[in-house]
This record gives C-alpha cells, sequence and structure tokens, in this order.
C-alpha cells in the first residue's frame, strides 16, 4: 500500500516535471533550441520506419516541401525508402516524372501503392537527350530541353488539387529551379521529392531536408542525413532494405541452402559443379537442352 | 403574345410597371476599339446573355427588345438581373425600359446613342433610368422613334404631328386609310391594345462564330489573341445552353495571294484552310483552361501564309452538371483538377507521354503491367480494368506482413527494365558492374505458348550487387543456340 503510493507520488513528479517541460516548449514554441529537432508546424507523413522517423523533424517527411534524395548514377533506391509513406498518404494520384526506369506496379502495389494512383509522365523520346541545341534544331522552341520539360511537368503537377505526392527525377535541377518547385510544394501542400545525383551533394540546395541514399554490404539500406531542421546527425543510418516479405522469402530459402557462402559466384572455380550457384542452375540444364527443340518442331 | 389590355385603361402607362428592356450597344465604333472588345460579336454575345434571363428576346431596329417581367422577381429585381446582364462588360450600351417594347424602344431613341461607359459606370448609369422623371410618358415620344411611323414622317409632320399622343389623338378610321393598317397596329401594340410578336430569338444548336482578324496575322501564336475573343463568345453560348464543351475546332483561313498558301502539314490540306481540333475529357466551361490547351496546340502551328479569318466550331458538347460545393471549408484544395492537368500535360508532352498502370493477369513480368496513355483521371473506375486489380481500399490501407507476404507482387522487384539488358559472363557467372552473387531461386516463368508470340522460358533469381544492392536476374533457357554452351542472362529488375 505504500509503496502503491510511494510509487504514484513519483509518477506524479515525474508527470509534473515533464508537464513543466512542455510548458515550457510551449512558451517558448518559437525559439528553436539548436540541440533539439525543430518543431515544424507543417504536417508530416510518416516514414515507415521508426528509426528515421526519430530523427527526421516532425517525425516524417515534411508535407508541402521539397525532400532531396541523393544517389549515385544508375542506383535507384528510392522505392524502399518512399512507399510505405506514399501508401498511406492518402488515395490522390502520385506523380512520378521523367523515372530512370517503369515503375513495376504489381510490386508497389504489394507495397500498398495502389497501381491506379500512379501517373506517369515520361519526356518525349526526341527530348530525352538533354541538349538545348538539338531541341531546338527540331523546331520545338517549346520545351528547350528534357530537363525545362520535366521542370514544367513537376510544377504543373504540384499545382494540381488532388495530386497527392509527385516524385522527380531531375538529375540537372539547379537551385533556383528547386526552389521554385519548393515553393510550389509549399502552396499547394504537396508532398515533394526530387531524386538527384550525389554529385550534387555539396551544392546548396532550398531543400527542407535531404538525404543521401546508398546499399550497405549487407543488404541494408544506407541512409545519410545531409541537411534537416536539427542538429547534423554525424552517423548513417541503416534501414533494412527490403519489403518484408522479401526478406521473408529470402530467409526461407537462405535457410533452405545449407552453405549460403557457397553459393557466391566462384572467383576461380575448377569445375562447374564448384559453386552451388550453379548447382543450382545444374536440375534444369536438360530441361533448357529439350524444350527449344520442341518449340522448334511446333511451329 | 404579351397582352397589355390593362395598359388602356391608364393615362399613360407609367404607373404600371415596366417590364420591357430595351438595349442597344454603341453601333459607332471606331476600329481600333471594337478589335479591342473583349468578345468577338458583341451584340449577338449580348442576345445570348439575355437569353439567359428571359426566354422572350427579340431583335427590333437594331435593338434587343427583353420581356422580363417573368424573370425578374425570378433574379431578385431589376437591379441584380441588370447586374446579370452587363457584368462583365461587353461593350458601352444604352437601354431604357418601358410597359411595352415599343415604348422602351422609343425611350431608347430619346436616350440616343448616350453615354455607357465601361463596367461599374454603365450599372450606375443603367440604375437610375427607372426613375419617373428621367422617363418620357410615351405620348411625349416622338414619331421618330416609332419604327413603323418613320416612313411616314414627313406627311404626319406636315399634318402637325410631332408626337405619339398627338397621332393617338387623331380618329383611327381616318388614320386607317391615310397611313394603313400598319402604323395603326403599331400605336396600338405600343399602348398595349394589342398583343405583342416578334421573332423570338433562339440560341442556335451549335456554336460556330467567324471573327475577321484586324491585321494579316503571321504567327500561330498570335493567333491566340483573336481566339481569346471568340473563346469568350462561346463563354456566353455555353451559360446560355447550360452545357460544356468536349471538342471544339478553330478554323483559320490563309491569304490565298500568297504562293504557299497551298501548304500541306499536320494542320493545313492544300485547301488554303488550316485547322486544329481541341478536345478535353470532361465538359467545360472553364476558359482558361481551353486557352492553355489552345496556346500549347499553337505553339506547335507553323503557318505557312497569313491568316486574315478565323472560325472556331464547337463539335461536341455535353449538358453540364450542377457541381456540389463542400459543406466544410477545409476540405477545399487549392489547385487545379486532375483531367486539366492530364489534358495540359499531353497537350505539351504529347499523349502517349501520359501513362497510367493498368494491371494483368499474366505470368510474364512486362506484361503484368501496361502503361498507356491516361485520359481519365486513374481514381475514376474503368470499365477496361481486369477484375485482377486490386480494389484501391485494400491497396490504400496498410496492411501487415503477413498479408503482403501473401499477395502476389511482394516478390516482385519495384523497378523494371524496359529491355532486359543482357549481363557480361565471367566464367560461366553473370556480372553486372562486378560479380553477382545468387541469393535465392530459381523462380521459374514460362508462359506466352498460346500467344503465337516469342514464348518464354525464365528461371528468375535474386542477386545482389556490390552497388546496386537487390537485382532481378534470369535466365533464358530459349535463347542458349546449340553453338553456345553457356545460358543467357539478363538483368530485368531492381530491388529499390
Amino acid at each position: 500500500m505504500v509503496a502503491q503510493q510511494a510509487f504514484s507520488a513519483f509518477s506524479d513528479a515525474s508527470a509534473s516535471s515533464a508537464l513543466a517541460a512542455d510548458a515550457l516548449d510551449a512558451l517558448h514554441a518559437d525559439v528553436w533550441r539548436a540541440h533539439a529537432l525543430a518543431l515544424t508546424p507543417q504536417r508530416t507523413v510518416a516514414t515507415g520506419d521508426a528509426l528515421l522517423d526519430l530523427h527526421l523533424p516532425g517525425g516524417g517527411w515534411p508535407v508541402g516541401a521539397l525532400t532531396e534524395l541523393l544517389q549515385a548514377p544508375g542506383v535507384h533506391n528510392e522505392w524502399r525508402l518512399l512507399a510505405p509513406a506514399l501508401a498511406r498518404s492518402g488515395s490522390g494520384p502520385l506523380v512520378l516524372v521523367a523515372p530512370p526506369h517503369l515503375p513495376f506496379a504489381p510490386a508497389l502495389a504489394a507495397q500498398g501503392v495502389a497501381a491506379q494512383r500512379l501517373l506517369w509522365f515520361k519526356l518525349p523520346p526526341t527530348l530525352v537527350p538533354a541538349s538545348a541545341a538539338k531541341g531546338a534544331a527540331l523546331g520545338n522552341s517549346h520545351p528547350s530541353n528534357s530537363s525545362a520539360a520535366a521542370l514544367w511537368a513537376t510544377e504543373q503537377a504540384l499545382r494540381c488539387a488532388p495530386v497527392e505526392a509527385v516524385l522527380a527525377w531531375l538529375p540537372q535541377a539547379r537551385s533556383e529551379q528547386l526552389r521554385r518547385l519548393h515553393l510550389a510544394a509549399a502552396e499547394h501542400h504537396k508532398l515533394l521529392f526530387v531524386m538527384r545525383s550525389d554529385q550534387a551533394r555539396l551544392d546548396a540546395s532550398p531543400a527542407v531536408l535531404r538525404l543521401q541514399l546508398s546499399a550497405a554490404a549487407d543488404s541494408t539500406l544506407c541512409v545519410e542525413l545531409l541537411k534537416r531542421r536539427g542538429p547534423p546527425l554525424d552517423h548513417a543510418l541503416h534501414l533494412a532494405a527490403r519489403p518484408p516479405a522479401l526478406r521473408q522469402w529470402l530467409a526461407a530459402s537462405d535457410a533452405s541452402q545449407p552453405d549460403p557462402a557457397g553459393r557466391t559466384a566462384p572467383a576461380a572455380p575448377s569445375s562447374a559443379q564448384a559453386s552451388a550457384a550453379v548447382r543450382a542452375l545444374q536440375p534444369m540444364q536438360p530441361a533448357s537442352r529439350t524444350r527449344p527443340r520442341v518449340a522448334g518442331s511446333h511451329p | 403574345m404579351v397582352d397589355r389590355y390593362a395598359f388602356s385603361s391608364g393615362p399613360a402607362g407609367s404607373q404600371l410597371p415596366p417590364c420591357w428592356l430595351a438595349l442597344r450597344l454603341h453601333s459607332v465604333l471606331p476600329v481600333e476599339r471594337s478589335a479591342c472588345t473583349p468578345v468577338a460579336d458583341p451584340h449577338t454575345a449580348l442576345a445570348w446573355r439575355a437569353l439567359q434571363l428571359t426566354p422572350w428576346v427579340a431583335e427590333l431596329d437594331g435593338a434587343l427588345l427583353l420581356e422580363i417581367s417573368g424573370s425578374e422577381r425570378l433574379f431578385g429585381g431589376s437591379r441584380a438581373l441588370l447586374l446579370k446582364l452587363l457584368t462583365p462588360a461587353l461593350a458601352p450600351l444604352a437601354c431604357a425600359q418601358g410597359p411595352t417594347a415599343l415604348v422602351a424602344l422609343g425611350r431608347l431613341w430619346t436616350v440616343g446613342p448616350a453615354v455607357q461607359g465601361d463596367g461599374e459606370v454603365a450599372l450606375s448609369d443603367a440604375l437610375d433610368w427607372r426613375m419617373p422623371e428621367d422617363t418620357p410618358p410615351a405620348d411625349a415620344l416622338p414619331l421618330a422613334a416609332l419604327p413603323a411611323a418613320r416612313v411616314h414622317l414627313p406627311t404626319l409632320e406636315r399634318l402637325g404631328c410631332r408626337t405619339w399622343g398627338q397621332l393617338r389623338a387623331l380618329p383611327r378610321a381616318g388614320l386607317a386609310r391615310r397611313f394603313g393598317a400598319e402604323l395603326l397596329g403599331a400605336l396600338d401594340r405600343a399602348y398595349g391594345l394589342q398583343s405583342e410578336v416578334y421573332p423570338w430569338l433562339r440560341l442556335p444548336e451549335v456554336f460556330d462564330a467567324p471573327l475577321e482578324l484586324a491585321a494579316q496575322v503571321e504567327s500561330a501564336s498570335a493567333l491566340l489573341f483573336g481566339a481569346r475573343r471568340l473563346l469568350a463568345q462561346l463563354l456566353e453560348w455555353l451559360r446560355a445552353r447550360q452545357r460544356g464543351v468536349l471538342v471544339l475546332e478553330l478554323r483559320w483561313e490563309l491569304d490565298a495571294r500568297r504562293s504557299n498558301a497551298l501548304h500541306v502539314d499536320a494542320y493545313h490540306d492544300a485547301s488554303g484552310y488550316g485547322r486544329l481540333e481541341l478536345r478535353t475529357a470532361q465538359a467545360t466551361q472553364d476558359l482558361r483552361h481551353l486557352e492553355r490547351l489552345l496556346a500549347e496546340q499553337l505553339a506547335r502551328v507553323v503557318l505557312p501564309a497569313p491568316v486574315l479569318y478565323l472560325r472556331l466550331r464547337t463539335l461536341a458538347t455535353q449538358a453540364l452538371l450542377g457541381e456540389s460545393h463542400s459543406l466544410l471549408v477545409d476540405e477545399v484544395r487549392s489547385g487545379d483538377s486532375l483531367h486539366h492537368l492530364l489534358e495540359r500535360v499531353a497537350a505539351r508532352l504529347g499523349p502517349e507521354q501520359v501513362l497510367c498502370a493498368n494491371t494483368q493477369d499474366e505470368h510474364r513480368p512486362e506484361r503484368m503491367q501496361r502503361w498507356q496513355p491516361c485520359t481519365v483521371p486513374p481514381s475514376a473506375p474503368k470499365s477496361s480494368s481486369k477484375p485482377s486489380s486490386k480494389p484501391p481500399s485494400k491497396a490504400v490501407t496498410p496492411t501487415t506482413g503477413l498479408q503482403r507476404a501473401t499477395e502476389p507482387g511482394a516478390l516482385y522487384p519495384s523497378w523494371l527494365l524496359a529491355t532486359p539488358q543482357r549481363l557480361q559472363l565471367y566464367q560461366a557467372q553473370p556480372q553486372f558492374h562486378g560479380p553477382l552473387l545468387l541469393l535465392s531461386g530459381p523462380q521459374r516463368i514460362e508462359g506466352g505458348w498460346l500467344d503465337g508470340e516469342s514464348p518464354v522460358l525464365r528461371d528468375y533469381f535474386v542477386a545482389r550487387s556490390q552497388r546496386h544492392g537487390l537485382l532481378w536476374i534470369y535466365c533464358d533457357r530459349l535463347g542458349d543456340k546449340e553453338g553456345e554452351d553457356a545460358a543467357q542472362w539478363y538483368l530485368h529488375g531492381f530491388f529499390a
């Protein structure tokens, strides 16, 4: 009984001290103390990764602001990072401006992003070689090059009311162009993600949040927070790099193979049977020999 | 049609409610002013706008006559009705009111080509003429203001008749013998003793308006200025018809004296005319959207010869449903509607560049989805979508990991290569920017036997690359020719 009272008194005391801290925070809500993450008044969408949410101001992707994702050229890990947030961002369309590959709708639907929501703005093939001189030579002076057309399409998408989020792959965007997109996103309260090359890492950017993504050796996604409203983060975050189903499947197939180390591609195999990877290929070799003949006999 | 027998009992009709409006646009306009009017043909536009307010609109003696007794109360009084009629201002105009059409017309004659500026000035002036001391009584109107009396004007003047009242005081039988029944009938109609029937104006079924440009236009984008005035005229027609436009056609006539007027390209067909079609997916009255679409299209047109005439025609229209507004203020989101976005982007980038996904029941990954040109908003239910595509409610709500594992798409990569990329082999092992580590597989996919197209026999593996993370590669078991002992490996997707 006494212990209970003491416990309740203790919890009261801790609650009151927390209350006091809250009151202090509320009193100085306009003052941002540099050791803490900024308390953003704007809405955020949780990223789906608790670790990442912890380190982002407001606990998620900012709505109505520009978020920049930097990656090495040719590497595109953005879906892993964005799909959970896009899945819970509402039911409006998601506009993809000039994505580097085909977004695979069935896979995205399995991650919660409905295929019906995806809208793809592709750049015309005449514009893809991004040289202004070529665009002018074709007599098509209207969008001067692919970069301008992509920027224009991104801004139009931001100005559309039902659109929830815009993902733009803009490798050549300049700072003032990004600022314009940032302002459009802020005006219309949209999620805006711009994917750029990591060569732009040292350039100035109007983005409120800049992240650098890279694939780590152990299949995790290494996220470096380059810029956020808060103190700089000195260590990179490692996020599990796959959708949970794929992770389970990989774990299951690892368990079925007794020696996962042997599955690596052999550096110098003495014979074809040396590696498990080739062993996995072995059972179907007869099939692959016979099936073409079957196909050829029935034209 | 409209009887005013009660009128005869009154002395001069000034006590009776004026239920006719007469409107006349300034007929004499400087040429440079006429090019600046916001609509192509202000007179017709005014008539169409009047038809939104009352069904009885006639044109007589160069003026518009409106019977407003039935609609005055509906629109909240004559002031509100005039506000609707005069804003936005089409052109300077004069107006008058009277108990019968001819009295209103006669008063308009006495008002003359008087002072009516644009906009608010016109409105404040127009609202004042209802005061009784301003309006002359019908008896005091000059005979020149009665159209039927104009041919007899010299004779009547010699008789000493100058006003309607003096003419009415003459004996009817003699008047009919001397000047014919027509003048007497007009006088009876003016005083409400006979019903007034005029050829009532009707709205045309199809909007088709020409416009002569003030100067030769050399560049296609400059045609937009003329087209904008035609579009403003179209808006009056659409509002009166309560319809939205789906397909519009803009034609322009090339100057036939130029040698290359018979030029042939996508917009010109050697007839000396050029044409361009504007299409919009949802019927609209939004002129800004149509203007932007037109600007995008005109930016591609190269005029072979100067243009003098424009013509705008509706090819398809649709009755416009009323728009339902949200009760809550928070629900209102700023911005354009989705189909405006789609059409604007399609107009600039090309219609085949705006794509939406359509999932299909298929084993081959490249056929599981089809990206097709998107004309309808993607959230709208589509008849073409297969039942295999998941209902959006299920897909949107975040599902648990267990549910996701049962879904077929969970093990597919989120990026697919449009064409599989052939992988180099190093000692019979696939390479992609370094050696690949096969993590799991094979997942065997066979399909396309029944299509008659190239059948597919593939073993898919998940591989790990040092730099690119997880890749989806396959070994093509059909590709190995007899000469090659090693199977062909292709990269088909990225697990991003």
